[in-house]
C-alpha cells in the first residue's frame, strides 16, 4: 500500500474521532467516512478527470468543474475543516498557514493565502479551490481562474448555510451520502441544543468584538447572529451596516449597553480594553461581570464545529451575573 | 495689513470654531440637544449616559480635534517659514513616517499594548516621530546650522527608510489585525480622545504661540528669504533652531494622538497668509484657529457621511487637501 494512503486513513480516523466528540456531546450521532477506493491514490489522482459540467457556486461565478474533482485544497481555514470532515482527505492538496484544525491537516503543504502564494497553488494544479466570500479577494481568484484554478466561493449567513455548504461541498465531490449525515448528525445536535429550556427572562443582548483599537465588532449580517439567536441570547448591534463587521464608537456602545461582552476574559479585558476605554464600565455587561472569552478558531469558522460554537456561546449566555 | 480687517477674520475665525463646536455636539449615537447642554453647564449628572457621553467623550472629541488642527497648522507655518518655501509642511522632517514606525513597532513587538495603565502606541509614536526628527537634524546639519536643502533631503531619505521598516514590520506581522490598526492610525482618528490626552497638545500649541508671538517680526522677514532676513539682524541660524524644534515636538504631540494627519499644514497657512497678508500680526493665531476649525470640521463631516465611527478623518483632509496642493503647484509654476 502507497504510504500516503495509510496517512491518510490514519488523517480520517484522528478527524472523525475529533468530530465525533464534538457532536456526540450533544446528542448527534456522526457517520464515520468511509474509504475511497485506490483510485484516490496521487498517481491516480493525477490523471486528468473524463468529464466536466457546470456549476454556479454562492457569489453567482459560473464554473467549470470536473465531475469528480481529485485535487482539491481550500484558501479558508473554516473550508479546509469542511473539506476534511466531507471529502476524501487525500485528494486535499495543500493547506493555508493559518488552517490548524483538524490536526492531521498539519502534514500537508502550506499555500500562503495572504498574500497569496499564486506561484505555489497553481504549481499544485488544483482541480478546484473552495473558499468563503470575505476571506479571498475577488482578485486573486480572477487571476486564480485566469490560471485555469476554478474558485469556488461559498457565503453564509446562517448556520442552515453551513449546512448547506457542506452538502453543497458533497455534490460537488461525490461524496453526497457523507456530506448528509454529518449535516443529520450537526441539525440533531443542534436541536437537543435548542431543547435545553432557555433562562429566564429575555434573551440578552450580545455584543462581540473583533478588535480594540479601533473597536470593531460582528455586525448583524455575519453568522454570529444566527450562533447567538441559536444559543438564546441576540446580537446587540441591531443596525445593519455595509460592513460584515463594523467599527463602532464608545458612544455608540454605550447607547447599546449590551448585557454580554465576549471578546476576552472579564480580567483580560479590565486591564486591556475597558482600561483604554474606562466610559464602557458603564455598561451591563461589565457592570454584571458578563465579559467573557470565547475559543477563537470556534468563532471565527463557519465550518463543522458551527455546533460546537453555539453551545460554547449558550454556555456562556447562561452564566449568572455578578455583582 | 490693516488692524481693523486683520480683527474681522480673528472675530470670523474665533465664530467659526465656536460655531462648529456647537454643531458637532450635537452629532452623535445619542441625540443631544440644547436643553441638555444646558443642564450639563448647571449641574452635571455623569449617571445620565448622554450627558456622560457629552462631557467624557464628545467635547474632548472636538477640543481635540481643534488642537491637532491648530496644531499641525502652526507647524506647518512655522516649517514654511524655517524654509522659506510655501510649499513645506509639518511632515517635513519624517514626523509623519517617524511617528508611524514607533507605533508599527509597538504593534508588533510588544506582547501588551498598555504598560503601568498607559495606553503605548501613542508614547511610541511620540519617541518614533522625535527620534526621526533628530536622525534627520543630525544628518541635515552643516557645521551648527540648519540649511534647508541638505535638511528636506534628509527628511525625504529618512522618511522613506522609516516608512519601508514600517512596511516591513507590518508584512512579517503574524495577523491581518494588527496591519488594520497600523491602517486605521495612518489615516487619522480622534476616536480615543479624553481628557486626559488633552493636556499634552494644549501645552504645546500655547507654548508655541506664546514663543512666537514674540518673534512674530522676525518670523515673517524670514519667509521673505533668508538673505533679506540676514541683512535685517534676523539670527538666522538660532531662528531656524527654534523653529524646528517647536514645529516638531507639536507636530509629534499631534501624530502621536491622532495619527499623520495630512493637508492641514499646508493648506490652513497658505489660506491665513492669503486672508491676513505674509507678515500680519495675527497670523499665528488665526492660522491656529483656522486649523482648529477646518479639522473640527472635517471630523463632522466623515461622522456625518458615515456614522457612527466616520470616515477617517485624513480622508476626508486629503480630500480637499489635494485638489488645494495642484492649485498651488499651478499657481507657482506661472
Amino acid at each position: 500500500m502507497h504510504p500516503l494512503h495509510l496517512w491518510s486513513i490514519f488523517a480520517r480516523m484522528r478527524f472523525s474521532v475529533s468530530l465525533l466528540l464534538s457532536v456526540v456531546l450533544g446528542g448527534g450521532l456522526l457517520a464515520c467516512q468511509s474509504d475511497q477506493p485506490a483510485s484516490s491514490q496521487p498517481a491516480a489522482a493525477a490523471q486528468l478527470p473524463a468529464t466536466t459540467h457546470w456549476v454556479t457556486d454562492d457569489l453567482g461565478h459560473r464554473l467549470q468543474l470536473p465531475v469528480q474533482p481529485r485535487r482539491i485544497m481550500a484558501l479558508a481555514p473554516s473550508m479546509t475543516e469542511m473539506l476534511y470532515a466531507v471529502a476524501d482527505t487525500a485528494t486535499i492538496v495543500a493547506r493555508t498557514q493559518v488552517c490548524d484544525f483538524p490536526r492531521a491537516v498539519a502534514h500537508k503543504p502550506v499555500v500562503n493565502s495572504y498574500p497569496l502564494d499564486l506561484e505555489k497553488l497553481v504549481a499544485l494544479h488544483p482541480d478546484v479551490v473552495f473558499t468563503v466570500e470575505g476571506i479571498t479577494s475577488q482578485d486573486d481568484a480572477a487571476r486564480l481562474q485566469q490560471l485555469g484554478v476554478p474558485v469556488y466561493f461559498q457565503r453564509y449567513t446562517t448556520v442552515e448555510d453551513v449546512f448547506r455548504g457542506m452538502q453543497q461541498l458533497g455534490q460537488l465531490l461525490g461524496r453526497t451520502a457523507q456530506a448528509r449525515h454529518l449535516t443529520d448528525s450537526l441539525r440533531t445536535a443542534l436541536a437537543a441544543l435548542q431543547k435545553t429550556p432557555p433562562t429566564p427572562g429575555p434573551a440578552p443582548r450580545v455584543l462581540a468584538i473583533t478588535w480594540q483599537d479601533p473597536i470593531y465588532v460582528y455586525g448583524q449580517n455575519t453568522l454570529f447572529t444566527d450562533k447567538i439567536r441559536l444559543a438564546g441570547g441576540q446580537n446587540a448591534l441591531q443596525e445593519v451596516f455595509a460592513q460584515p463587521y463594523p467599527a463602532l464608537t464608545r458612544e455608540y456602545i454605550l447607547r447599546l449597553n449590551p448585557d454580554v461582552l465576549l471578546g476576552g476574559r472579564f480580567g483580560q479585558l479590565d486591564s486591556t480594553f475597558f482600561k483604554a476605554y474606562p466610559e464602557l464600565r458603564r455598561i451591563n455587561a461589565y457592570q454584571t461581570k458578563r465579559v467573557f472569552a470565547v475559543t477563537g478558531n470556534l468563532m471565527e469558522r463557519p465550518g463543522p464545529r458551527v455546533v460546537e460554537s453555539v453551545r460554547e456561546l449558550q454556555g456562556l449566555l447562561r452564566q449568572p451575573a455578578q455583582p | 495689513m490693516k488692524p481693523a480687517r486683520a480683527g474681522l477674520w480673528l472675530g470670523l475665525s474665533v465664530g467659526l470654531l465656536l460655531g462648529l463646536l456647537v454643531l458637532g455636539l450635537r452629532v452623535g449615537s445619542f441625540a443631544i440637544d440644547f436643553e441638555l447642554m444646558r443642564r450639563v453647564l448647571h449641574h452635571y449628572d455623569p449617571t445620565e449616559p448622554a450627558q456622560l457621553v457629552l462631557v467624557e467623550l464628545r467635547l474632548p472629541r472636538l477640543l481635540l480635534a481643534v488642537l491637532a488642527g491648530a496644531g499641525l497648522a502652526v507647524s506647518g507655518y512655522l516649517m514654511q517659514t524655517m524654509v522659506s518655501n510655501a510649499l513645506a509642511d509639518p511632515y517635513l522632517l519624517g514626523t509623519a513616517s517617524g511617528g508611524g514606525l514607533g507605533a508599527v513597532l509597538c504593534f508588533a513587538l510588544l506582547p501588551t499594548l498598555t504598560w503601568a495603565g498607559v495606553y503605548l502606541p501613542p508614547v511610541a509614536a511620540l519617541l518614533g516621530a522625535l527620534g526621526t526628527t533628530l536622525v534627520v537634524l543630525a544628518l541635515g546639519m552643516d557645521r551648527g546650522q540648519l540649511r534647508p536643502a541638505p535638511l528636506l533631503l534628509s527628511g525625504v531619505a529618512v522618511g522613506s527608510l522609516a516608512t519601508a521598516l514600517g512596511g516591513l514590520l507590518t508584512f512579517l506581522s503574524d495577523t491581518p489585525d494588527k496591519l488594520r490598526t497600523v491602517t486605521f492610525w495612518a489615516m487619522g482618528s480622534f476616536e480615543r480622545a479624553g481628557w486626559n490626552l488633552l493636556p499634552y497638545p494644549a501645552v504645546a500649541l500655547v507654548a508655541t504661540l506664546v514663543v512666537f508671538a514674540f518673534l512674530q517680526k522676525d518670523v515673517a522677514i524670514l519667509l521673505l528669504g533668508e538673505e533679506r532676513a540676514a541683512a535685517l539682524g534676523v539670527p538666522v541660524v538660532r531662528l531656524r533652531w527654534l523653529l524646528v524644534v517647536t514645529a516638531s515636538a507639536l507636530t509629534g504631540c499631534v501624530v502621536a494622538l491622532c495619527g499623520p494627519i495630512g493637508f492641514v499644514g499646508l493648506m490652513i497657512p497658505h489660506v491665513t497668509r492669503w486672508l491676513l497678508g505674509a507678515t500680519g500680526r495675527w497670523n499665528l493665531l488665526v492660522c491656529a484657529l483656522l486649523g482648529g476649525g477646518f479639522l473640527l470640521g472635517c471630523d463632522l463631516l466623515a461622522r456625518l457621511l458615515y456614522p457612527p465611527a466616520g470616515v477617517p478623518v485624513g480622508i476626508v483632509t486629503a480630500l480637499f487637501g489635494v485638489p488645494f496642493f495642484v492649485y498651488l503647484l499651478r499657481k507657482q509654476g506661472s
